[in-house]
């Protein structure tokens, strides 16, 4: 049977053009797909990386509810020039715990990988409050309203930690229990910035880096 | 994909691409090379009285095209990581690029660290070329916080510019606030001094710490029970607790009575984060050298 052959019975038979397009469409998913989900390596922690504690894990959704993955990648790529201005690139085994991951690929501001610890506390705050009052020349818009907000608002922190349970984030029934407790006091503005503080602080040295 | 989940996937990701391949050159070929009389079937639709399906080819040079593709991607996956577990000819990782580029880097500049690392800073600030390299350092480190002309901002993080290091201003104290960060606390006094201590001991420091008359001051009793172990007697401050001067009119929280009442009362906390995992030897070293500029 010749290819026009073939082509003439499909455009006269809707069922099997169907399942011929499902089936042609599908092939890049099973190629490059299907076999990641059964590679360990995607799935392991690696050394130093654990389940986002209450208060971090609300200013992530904090993080996303604003948008912040709009405009700031999260993944520091294999090159020099990357390497060199955010630290050591980011491994697949540090993103286990981010349901979604945010590795995103459009720089409208930096890289925020391996923003933890790069500046302090105070610094987030004011940033995010007035970001030209200590950048002059960034085009962040403000946050002012995370200030207003109790972290407790931003959704039920102990509904979302036994979802991830179920999903395999090594939660405790105390940790779970006590969350709520973690928040008390803190505002959405703390949880933010305790996420910003944690993140890409599980960086394995470049030495460790070399071996692979 | 050198870690591949075992064996079967691997062969799974080979025979698919295979099979693909196949059915994509067998497609092509029976396009091109279909002979007239089944293209020409007598239950074809036909308009215009010589118009059918498939009278007539598609053009030539699609065919050259699809055969480039085919040769490249073939190439490709010979030569690079793809198929499966088969890491290609080239033995080619993003990985092992990365590190060569590390090693290319590190010999580049061999050269000029070793002589950076070598010189003094007083030679370093002699070097227009380091010192641009130590501004263009310091913008991507610093300036967010100190701002970019190192002015200090926010009336939390000092300037560097003047002459008041709240850490010291030898360079060894530098790099030390540079490469482990530093932590200041001023505690709050409002407790132990109450209202009338706090404004007593603020008016002592600005108007009576090292004048004349100092010992009739109402505040300096107060001051040299609660402040004097970190600030010293004469108000000179001790860079090493990070202890900031108080009598030599510069003020990071700011240097009015309100301000400075401020700070008795409540306390205050300076951090500068580390950053001995973010800069290298040569960095630090040439930022020193800009600093002390």
């Amino acid at each position: 049977m010749s290819g026009l052959s073939l082509h003439k019975k499909l455009e006269k038979n809707a069922g099997l053009l169907i399942f011929g397009i499902l089936f042609v469409s599908s092939i890049g998913g099973l190629v490059q797909i299907l076999p990641v989900l059964f590679q360990d390596s995607l799935k392991t922690a690696s050394a130093n990386t654990v389940p986002y504690s209450a208060v971090q894990l609300q200013g992530r959704d904090i993080y996303i509810r604003e948008s912040c993955h709009a405009c700031h990648s999260q993944q520091v790529r294999p090159l020099l020039a990357e390497v060199k201005r955010y630290g050591p690139y980011s491994r697949a085994g540090e993103f286990v715990y981010d349901r979604p991951f945010m590795w995103g690929s459009k720089r409208t501001g930096p890289d925020l990988h391996r923003i933890g610890g790069k500046y302090s506390d105070i610094w987030h705050r004011i940033h995010l409050i007035k970001p030209r009052s200590v950048v002059n020349d960034s085009i962040m818009p403000a946050y002012p309203w995370l200030e207003d907000e109790p972290a407790s608002a931003a959704g039920d922190i102990q509904k979302k930690m036994q979802v991830l349970k179920t999903l395999g984030h090594p939660y405790s029934e105390q940790e779970i229990e006590a969350a709520p407790s973690m928040l008390d006091g803190l505002t959405e503005m703390d949880a933010l910035i305790a996420y910003l503080q944690v993140l890409g602080t599980s960086a394995e040295t470049s030495e460790e880096q070399g071996h692979h | 994909m050198a870690d591949m989940p075992n064996d079967f996937w691997s062969g799974w990701i080979v025979l698919l691409t295979a099979v693909s391949f196949i059915g994509l050159i067998w497609l092509v070929l029976s396009v091109y090379f279909t002979p007239q009389s089944e293209t020409q079937a007598s239950d074809e639709p036909v308009w215009d009285g010589d118009i059918r399906e498939g009278n007539t080819a598609p053009p030539l040079w699609w065919f050259w095209l699809i055969l480039a593709t085919m040769v490249f991607s073939v190439s490709y996956l010979m030569l690079y990581p793809g198929l499966g577990s088969f890491s290609g000819a080239l033995r080619w990782s993003m990985g092992h690029e990365l590190q060569q580029n590390k090693r290319d880097y590190a010999t580049k500049f061999s050269t000029i660290s070793e002589d950076i690392i070598a010189s003094s800073l007083a030679d370093l600030q002699a070097r227009p070329e380091v010192m641009k390299t130590a501004g263009n350092l310091f913008n991507q480190n610093c300036a967010a916080c100190h701002g970019y002309e190192a002015q200090g901002q926010a009336s939390l993080f000092p300037s560097l510019r003047d002459d008041e290091w709240q850490w010291g201003d030898a360079p060894e104290q530098i790099e030390t606030s540079i490469r482990h960060g530093r932590k200041a606390v001023m505690m709050s006094w409002q407790t132990a001094l109450k209202d009338e201590g706090v404004e007593n001991v603020s008016d002592y420091i600005l108007n009576g710490l090292g004048t004349s008359d100092s010992a009739s001051h109402a505040g300096q009793a107060q001051y040299n029970l609660f402040c004097m172990a970190c600030h010293g007697e004469k108000g000179e401050g001790n860079p090493l607790i990070g202890a900031p001067n108080l009598i030599n009119d510069i003020w990071l929280y700011g240097g009015s009575m309100a301000a400075i009442s401020e700070s008795i009362a409540h306390g205050r906390q300076g951090e500068m984060p580390a950053y001995d995992t973010r800069l290298d030897d040569v960095q630090i070293k040439i930022l020193i050298a800009w600093l002390k500029k």
